[in-house]
């Protein structure tokens, strides 16, 4: 006989609280199930994991590719017939699972707690200004101009140290953290499995193609939007990742300090990016506000990490602009301001929402390894 | 007849099970009744039925001794395709305008069908849900109370030379008749406007209207009717072929706050009670029921075991939420997550029945001055009585109990006074 089930109240309890307020209303009839077009023909999600998430079951919830193979796509949530929002309730779950694997724990707890937002931007805030104050900016030290007198930002806070040191800091927090984590989830999720594939390498290739893709969010119907809007804003970070890489280029190898001209390679693609961004970030918005009856707002934890991306982009546009037209002292702030959105972004990448694109692809690369999703192929193929 | 000498007026909105319970049982106790029906016919949904509970036996029989005790009652007048159109007054002594639409056909009807032969338009029969077609000028189906002809006007085309008037003998017939409004004074009134069934197209993943071999239970219950489309066989509508494998769609539209939020309570044991019209047809057909929960209430439990030990009979716990077009026939794929294997199951059948349930009238009809809650259910107040499925969804016995009760609350009214 299978032992009897212990139900966790308080897990229960603390999904509610975490955004799933509405988990409790499952039935169990599984239209959620039926209607998910990711959900695999075996076990399939998330008629189950709501039952886990109404009893508590923790470990069943994480140790669980398919809390992420999720993709929050809303068509549970619309044909629900008790308004028990399943997408909401995985999100509510993934949320605290982040919070369960990514170390430190009292960071990720921050992160999903308005309580301590001031904290986490005053942190990268006082950095900055320590900075400046060790330049003597506040006691009258005058800023120096670029190369010709220009404006100059690598000029007012010159790269090296003052910029690469903090941020290549942060960079290595963040691969830690995230290190630790996937390992720990990866141990999860292959405890007392036996991966049916052993090309662990072709899974992550596959996994990266389908990123790449966009291939799972092409299934969703009811919110077909964030299809465009999701693809717009991963192809901005990659065009970002880039523009980075040519900065550090130019600034390591060729010892040539920004600012660069707007027709130089590194700008037009940082440009675009930025614009990508910003676009993809308003139809985010849009989206949600859109479908908000239907699916849900969303929590704070999802609004964190929309909110830091738009003040990212947007403070990073400010920056430029003002710069351009020698707008000094505000041009200087919204610079700081953007590097403190910067800095929140990758300090909390692995403890905010955007620890999904790490856990989620390790979702997909064990489900690949696991032939977790055959069938789901067989329909892409067909 | 009560103290002061003058009579006890009763109103019935609505003419079918409930409301002809209710009008009957308060007119045998004395009252004066008259009974106003929407519909050309009485009988209302029950007429519609193959077979009703609790004795699965066909409903014309007990719609029969009903009509029979109106006929014999003259306390009782009822008047069909007639609606409410206004309510005034007070517990006691309310005021009513009932407009009568024109039927175009009189009390000399013999119901000869001569009329029918000569139409030369065609239209869907409501009553057997657009399955098959009728005539402009047609009877409601066969047992019809009353037994005359009807016309559906609208289906008459502009420049017809009506071959209907002359191929009647009876001179019944009368295209120029006008709708008419009366006035009736009563003391109290009953509410059986009763209900119909929830529009299927509304559910869209459910494929009504789209895939082939969808229909709805009350479309079923046509399909297995002697008097119905197909003459009682049990084929489906795409190509007539014997269905042998039936899926059952439980609380399609039901329990669902996207459409009714609330248990039709009938639906269950609807699907049950086709079964055994699929199995008395075909013993060898294989049926598959999918459910969220059975539900049976009270001693109807028994019945539910008795259709589940038949062989054949497959109940999957998870609802179906998909259901495609098989690629190379008319099958249909319905698809669900069998519960208790944690599996989807993609079961392919002949034809696919809609448990789609109950919606009140009142959702989308009111009757001007009654009082309805947000799901369309009629809310009581002193001297006006809901009855049956106007109130609450019921089966035909519960409704001939509470229409029982609605009839003893509206007789106090009058002899109050």
């Amino acid at each position: 006989m299978d032992k009897p089930v212990k139900p966790d109240l308080q897990f229960a309890k603390e999904i509610i609280k975490a955004g799933g307020e509405s988990l409790k209303k499952c039935y169990q009839c599984s239209t959620c199930t039926v209607v998910c077009q990711l959900s695999p023909d075996k076990a399939p999600f998330p008629r189950k994991e709501m039952l886990y998430a109404q009893w508590g079951m923790k470990e069943k919830l994480f140790n669980n590719p398919d809390i992420w193979l999720c993709h929050h796509c809303g068509d549970c949530t619309a044909y629900c017939p008790r308004g028990a929002k399943p997408g909401e309730v995985l999100g509510a779950v993934r949320k605290l699972m982040i919070q369960h694997y990514s170390p430190p724990k009292f960071l990720a707890k921050w992160v999903a707690d308005p309580k301590y937002l001031l904290l986490l931007f005053l942190f990268p805030l006082l950095l900055f200004l320590g900075e400046l104050a060790i330049l003597g900016y506040f006691s009258g030290t005058e800023i120096p101009r670029g190369e010709g007198g220009v404006m100059a930002y690598s000029a007012f806070l010159p790269a090296v140290p003052w910029i690469d040191v903090p941020f290549m800091a942060i960079a290595a927090f963040a691969v830690i953290c995230f290190y630790l984590g996937v390992k720990k989830y990866w141990l999860d999720l292959t405890a007392g499995v036996e991966l049916k594939r052993k090309d662990i390498y072709n899974c992550i290739y596959e996994t990266i193609k389908d990123i790449l893709l966009h291939k799972k969010f092409q299934f969703c119907t009811s919110n077909k939007g964030r299809y465009s809007a999701h693809m717009l804003v991963l192809y901005a970070f990659i065009g970002l990742a880039i523009t980075t890489g040519i900065a550090a280029f130019y600034e390591w190898v060729l010892h040539w300090p920004s600012p660069y001209p707007q027709t130089n390679i590194v700008k037009i693609i940082g440009n675009t990016s930025g614009i990508a961004l910003l676009i993809g970030m308003f139809l985010v918005i849009v989206n949600r506000a859109k479908n908000s009856a239907q699916q849900g707002i969303g929590s704070y934890f999802d609004w964190f990490l929309i909110t830091v991306i738009f003040g990212v982009g947007i403070t990073g546009f400010m920056a430029q602009i003002l710069r351009l037209a020698e707008v000094e002292t505000l041009g200087y702030a919204s610079y700081i301001v953007h590097l403190v959105f910067v800095f929140v972004l990758f300090a909390y990448a692995p403890h905010s929402k955007m620890a999904h694109m790490v856990y989620r692809a390790t979702a997909m690369v064990f489900s690949k390894a696991a032939m977790r999703e055959e069938n789901i192929k067989k329909e892409e193929a067909a | 007849m009560h103290h002061n000498g003058s009579p006890n007026r009763i109103l019935v909105i609505g003419g079918g099970f409930s409301g002809l319970t209710a009008g009957i049982e308060a007119a045998e106790t004395g009252a004066e009744v008259i009974i106003v029906e929407k519909n050309p016919y009485l009988g209302g949904r029950v007429a519609q039925l193959n077979k009703y509970f609790p004795k699965i036996c066909p409903p014309l029989c007990g719609l029969e001794i009903n009509f029979r005790r109106i006929k014999v009652n003259p306390l009782i007048n009822f008047y069909t395709m007639a609606e409410v159109e206004s309510i005034s007054g007070t517990p006691g002594d309310y005021t009513l305008k009932i407009k009568l639409n024109p039927r175009y056909v009189n009390e000399n009807c013999t119901a000869c069908n001569a009329c029918t032969e000569a139409c030369p338009v065609e239209r869907d029969s409501d009553f057997n849900f657009g399955l098959n077609k009728t005539k402009a000028i047609y009877l409601p189906f066969e047992q019809a109370f009353p037994l005359r002809y009807v016309v559906d006007r609208n289906k008459c085309p502009k420049d017809c030379p009506a071959p209907c008037v002359d191929a009647c003998k009876y001179n019944a017939i009368d295209l120029n008749m006008q709708a008419e409004t009366i006035n009736l004074n009563v003391n109290s009134i009953i509410v059986a406007t009763g209900w119909k069934p929830y529009d299927a197209q509304k559910i869209d993943n459910l494929g009504f209207g789209k895939v082939k071999n969808v229909v709805t239970n009350m479309m079923f219950e046509r399909i297995a009717s002697k008097n119905g489309p197909t003459g009682g066989q049990i084929i489906r509508p795409s190509d007539g072929k014997p269905v042998e494998k039936v899926a059952f769609v439980q609380c399609a539209g039901s329990r669902d706050e996207n459409h009714l939020p609330f248990c039709s309570y009938i639906c269950c044991l609807a699907s049950l009670k086709h079964t055994l019209y699929i199995k008395e047809q075909n013993p060898d057909a294989e049926v598959y029921i999918f459910y969220i929960d059975i539900r049976t209430p009270g001693r109807y439990e028994k019945f539910f075991n008795q259709v589940k030990e038949q062989s054949g009979v497959n109940l999957i716990k998870g609802k179906v939420a998909s259901i495609e077009q098989d690629a190379e026939s008319d099958d249909v794929v319905v698809v669900a997550e069998n519960i208790l294997n944690g599996e989807k199951i993609k079961q392919k059948v002949d034809m696919v029945v809609l448990a789609t349930g109950m919606q009140p009238e009142g959702l989308e009809f009111k009757v001007p001055g009654l009082k309805y809650a947000v799901d369309g259910f009629v809310i009581d107040a002193e001297g006006i009585y809901s009855a049956g499925c106007a109130k609450n969804p019921m089966d035909v016995a519960g409704c001939g109990k509470d229409s029982t009760g609605a009839a003893l609350k509206a007789i106090q009214i009058g002899v109050r006074r």
